[in-house]
């Protein structure tokens, strides 16, 4: 209990240290221990549930205080967000926080305060899980931001120094502004956004767990608009509005939900009762309403352009929203309805959004040559892959679902931290342009290349894990959804397979390791990779201590017979095989790595002589020097944004709505 | 599949699949030097030639290509290994897509343009032939009721009644597989239609011996794929399935050289029609066969 209240408070109390430090040094040093303490409390936590798991109640003479915290912190959200729109007159996020607003109040009011609960708070595997990675390899991206923001914050000084001569005053005060080093805010958000989503992992209550949803909203509002330019705080405005839309939706779920004759006030009990209803009839519109709630944070199509906006922000926001935090909080709620989910119509609708998304957003990231961008569409892909399995409803998808998301959370924020250190040293995130990164930057470049590998191809996670939802998609009989995987799969790989390449290719750089990352850096980096690795090796441990057991009890606990007979869907043969062939192929590539690198005796052939022994370029007949360097296939005329991007999301809103309608009017035939 | 019979195979794979592969390898240029009215080279050819590669300088761009195609080489055999141990399907095309995968880094790492057009055309070429390749597999899984290779010698019947048309599919894209024309677009036999030497252009010596070794294996291990769909529990099966696979290679030499080189467009969507329309199709026979003969046939 102490250790739950801890790590959700700590992190808060953190941030309002951060806030009032401005002093660099002092800055870091607090980041980093306090890091290292969420990290120690979190494997604390575990060693404590295994040895006896546990729910809690919060002391009574506690509660009333925590609810009016928790109003107060939801309403503060709402109208920091309303009063920032009033300023930038968006018509649509003003209406949208004054409705999530009065919702909040009506179903705290009306409804949840008086609540009696068996549980307030929560402990099972799967939130370990969650915990586990909010803690590593959230925190982990805050250690690395101490360094790139410091970098950051250099670049922006620098520009400080160079500020043209300006005669208008009003101008040269918005340039001064977009200079200032707000470093202490950036940190304290950073925080209080891993606090919120301890909240979200924890909370039984309800009422809790919208709370802490607003909060991450306004998390994510913030830190997308840091840099206060204009494109910034537009995307942070694109951003709020769709996830306040979410939130609205989610609101009147729980108001559905505690207007019924046996009202419910409990996550565990809302999923109890929806999983046990014969058809998941009951519940059928709440269901659909949180799992679009769920589909807006984790931006699925059609709302992915909030999540591709949000990347005009510091990298390690990127990193976060995309691994540890933010999209994980949907997905994460959506594995734990998936017992709800399956043959019915909250079900169909997860599941065809969820394929879709992967689909579309896997072809839509082919066409993209800006590395930040690939990795954007494809966690609305991978996240639409964990969607997916979610809604097919057996414990072996959600198997899969689980594993996929564990993957993609440790692969994503260490590919996304290299990027930013490649783009900070290299001067560029184009992938044509980094092409000579392994020369210059080798280690970098293996982080980058293993975190790539770790998304594709066998014996990394995610393939086994994908592996797993062929099995279970195989199993349960969803025909369409076999296809979408197949296809899509064969998409992934060109994807990754054709910046891998460029990412490996050796060039002739006459002065390698030109940039060099800075020591902290590349230790965070260093340590992202190897949480990765260790994982990934863990795969048969995780899967016997963690997940199966959480398959198991859920099964118990809703009285599922599937669910209480779950193993590993792909035996434990098999997870063994790839454990040992991955570590072989790791071993090889590690010694590779640090072998002496042998002396170039050959050239490449260019139909022609070569001029310059650094770039690819030859001597035509004419004495001139042509270039003969090569670009990735992009295949914008199939793949492209303005292809197929609008075409395919229009399509995808127009199911979902279509979905949205058919439970309204189910709904209603069944008052 | 136990540890034993996986040693038992990687062990025979390794030494049978060079063997196999090899001949394969010399009755096709044999055949095909026929065909264009040529006598053509002794069997044992494409040996000598290896043999005459491995034994050049070893002349290298960078010390990254030549161990990326190590690599390749090695889970090539793993992936043979494990399917003729009668192991998942699965593993096996995983396996077998790490084995690609790593070919296709060796190119890029030369850094050169004429590769990384090969490689580029070799990505195009997966993207062509992977959904049926893992569709395959779950189609097994529909008619066996398990992923693992070994099924397959306890059916009363071979898959082939019931997977037509799986089979069908698995026979076009595996054109592209075998590198045969008019889908040998990264890499050809034939010179007249290759850009340069496609993703094998900076590959010498050494280097390209390992490329025409992993072809052998990857070859015999395709003709294994063509091979399981004509095995069941009958004793002569296992020589039936042999035949038809050497059957099957026949018809793509004939189709390699009656068909020249076509542009990727035609390649990708070509590919995924056929595949689309015989997984779909196939997907109704199997439910129509599954509602009116359930438990007869």
């Amino acid at each position: 209990m102490l250790i739950i209240a801890s790590l959700i408070i700590f992190p808060v109390v953190v941030a309002l240290l951060l806030m009032v430090i401005r002093n660099e040094a002092a800055r870091s040093a607090l980041v980093i221990g306090a890091v290292v303490i969420l990290g120690a409390l979190s494997v604390v936590l575990t060693v404590q549930y295994l040895l006896t798991p546990q729910s809690f109640v919060v002391p009574e003479y506690l509660l009333e205080p925590i609810h009016y915290c928790a109003l107060a912190i939801g309403l503060a959200c709402t109208l920091y967000v309303l009063v920032r729109a009033i300023r930038a007159k968006k018509i649509l996020v003003i209406l949208l926080a004054v409705g999530v607003g009065v919702l909040i109040v009506v179903y705290e009011m009306a409804f949840a305060h008086y609540a009696v609960v068996k549980a307030d708070l929560y402990v099972d595997q799967l939130s370990i899980i969650m915990a586990l990675i909010i803690a590593f390899i959230g925190g982990g991206i805050c250690l690395y931001a101490i360094y790139y923001m410091r970098d950051h914050q250099k670049h922006l000084d620098h520009e400080g120094h160079e500020l043209p001569e300006e005669n208008d005053p009003a101008l040269l005060k918005a340039a001064r502004m977009l200079l200032q080093d707000r470093r202490h805010i950036f940190f304290a958000i950073l925080f209080v956004f891993l606090g919120a989503m301890f909240a979200i992992v924890f909370s039984n209550r309800l009422s809790w767990l919208l709370v802490g949803w607003e909060v991450i909203t306004l998390c994510s509002f913030v830190l997308i608009g840091y840099t206060r330019t204009k494109e910034a705080t537009n995307n942070a405005f694109r951003a709020v509005a769709i996830n306040m839309s979410g939130s609205l939706a989610l609101a009147a779920a729980l108001i559905m939900v505690a207007m019924g004759t046996a009202p419910i006030f409990e996550l565990d009990l809302f999923i109890a009762t929806a999983a046990n209803s014969a058809t998941g009839g009951v519940l059928a519109l709440p269901v659909m309403l949180i799992a679009f709630a769920c589909m807006t944070k984790a931006a699925q199509m059609p709302f992915q352009s909030w999540l591709l906006g949000a990347m005009v922000a510091p990298t390690p926001v990127s990193a976060l929203l995309h691994s540890a935090t933010m999209v994980k909080a949907g997905v994460f709620i959506l594995i734990k309805l998936s017992p709800a989910l399956g043959w019915n119509l909250p079900g169909l609708f997860v599941l065809i959004i969820g394929g879709l998304s992967f689909l579309g957003c896997t072809a839509l990231s082919i066409s993209q040559s800006n590395s930040k961008r690939v990795l954007a569409y494809s966690t609305v892909a991978n996240l639409g892959l964990i969607a997916m399995c979610a809604g097919i409803g057996t414990p072996e998808a959600a198997w899969a679902g689980i594993f996929l998301l564990i993957f993609h959370a440790a692969a994503k924020a260490l590919l996304f931290c290299c990027i930013g250190t490649a783009e900070h040293h290299l001067g560029s995130r184009d992938i044509e342009k980094l092409d000579n990164i392994f020369v210059r930057m080798p280690w970098i470049a293996t982080f980058l290349a293993v975190g790539m590998m770790a998304m594709f191809i066998a014996p990394f996670g995610m393939l086994v894990s994908k592996w797993a939802a062929l099995v279970s998609i195989a199993e349960s009989g969803h025909m369409e959804m076999l296809f979408i995987l197949a296809f899509g799969s064969a998409l992934t790989f060109v994807v990754w397979a054709k910046w891998l390449g460029k990412a490996l290719a050796v060039g002739n750089t006459s002065d390698p390791e030109t940039g060099k990352a800075g020591k902290g850096e590349f230790f965070t980096l260093a340590v992202l990779a190897a949480l990765l690795v260790i994982i990934t090796l863990a795969i048969p441990l995780v899967s016997s201590v963690f997940v199966v057991p959480w398959l198991k009890e859920t099964g118990v606990v809703l009285g599922l017979l599937p669910w209480i007979q779950a193993s590993d869907v792909l035996g434990s043969d098999n997870l063994i095989i790839m454990s040992i062939i991955f570590l072989a192929l790791l071993g090889l590539l590690l010694a590779q790595l640090l072998k002496k690198r042998p002396e170039q005796n050959d050239t490449i052939y260019l139909a022609g002589v070569g001029s310059d022994k650094d770039e690819r370029g030859y001597s035509n007949s004419f004495g001139e020097v042509v270039d003969a360097g090569h670009r990735n296939w992009y295949m914008d005329k199939i793949f492209g944004e303005n292809a197929m991007g609008r075409q395919a999301t229009i399509m995808i809103g127009a199911v979902m709505v279509i979905f949205l309608v058919l439970g309204v009017v189910l709904e209603l035939i069944s008052l | 599949m136990t540890p034993l019979s996986f040693v038992i195979a990687l062990v025979a794979f390794t030494v049978f699949g060079a063997v196999f592969g090899c001949l394969i390898a010399g009755v096709d240029r044999i055949i095909t030097a026929r065909m264009q009215g040529r006598v053509g080279p002794p069997l044992l050819q494409p040996y000598y030639d290896v043999r005459k590669l491995l034994a050049k300088e070893n002349r290298s761009l960078n010390g990254f290509m030549g161990y990326y195609l190590v690599l390749s080489l090695i889970f090539a055999i793993l992936s043979g290994a494990i399917f003729f141990a009668g192991g998942n399907l699965l593993l096996v095309v995983f396996l077998i897509g790490l084995s690609t995968l790593l070919f296709i880094v060796a190119a890029y790492s030369s850094r050169s343009p004429y590769a990384e057009i090969g490689a580029g055309r070799e990505i195009i070429q997966v993207l062509a032939y992977e959904p049926m390749i893992l569709l395959m597999p779950v189609f097994f899984f529909f008619a066996t009721g398990s992923f693992n290779v070994s099924a397959i010698f306890s059916l009363q019947y071979p898959l082939i009644v019931i997977l037509p048309l799986v089979f069908a599919g698995l026979l076009f894209i595996i054109t592209i597989k075998l590198r045969k024309s008019p889908f040998d677009l990264s890499y050809s036999h034939h010179a007249h239609q290759e850009l340069v030497k496609g993703i094998s252009t900076e590959m010498t010596g050494r280097n390209l011996a390992i490329v025409e070794i992993t072809h052998w294996y990857e070859n015999v291990l395709f003709l294994g794929y063509v091979g399981i769909f004509f095995v069941w529990v009958h004793p002569v099966a296992l020589v039936i399935a042999v035949v038809v696979a050497l059957a099957v290679y026949f018809l793509e030499i004939v189709i390699d050289n009656t068909f020249a080189r076509v542009k990727w467009q035609s390649m990708l969507g070509w590919s995924w029609a056929v595949t689309l329309v015989c997984t779909v199709s196939n997907l109704v026979l199997l439910t129509v066969i599954i509602r009116f003969f359930a438990g007869g046939l």
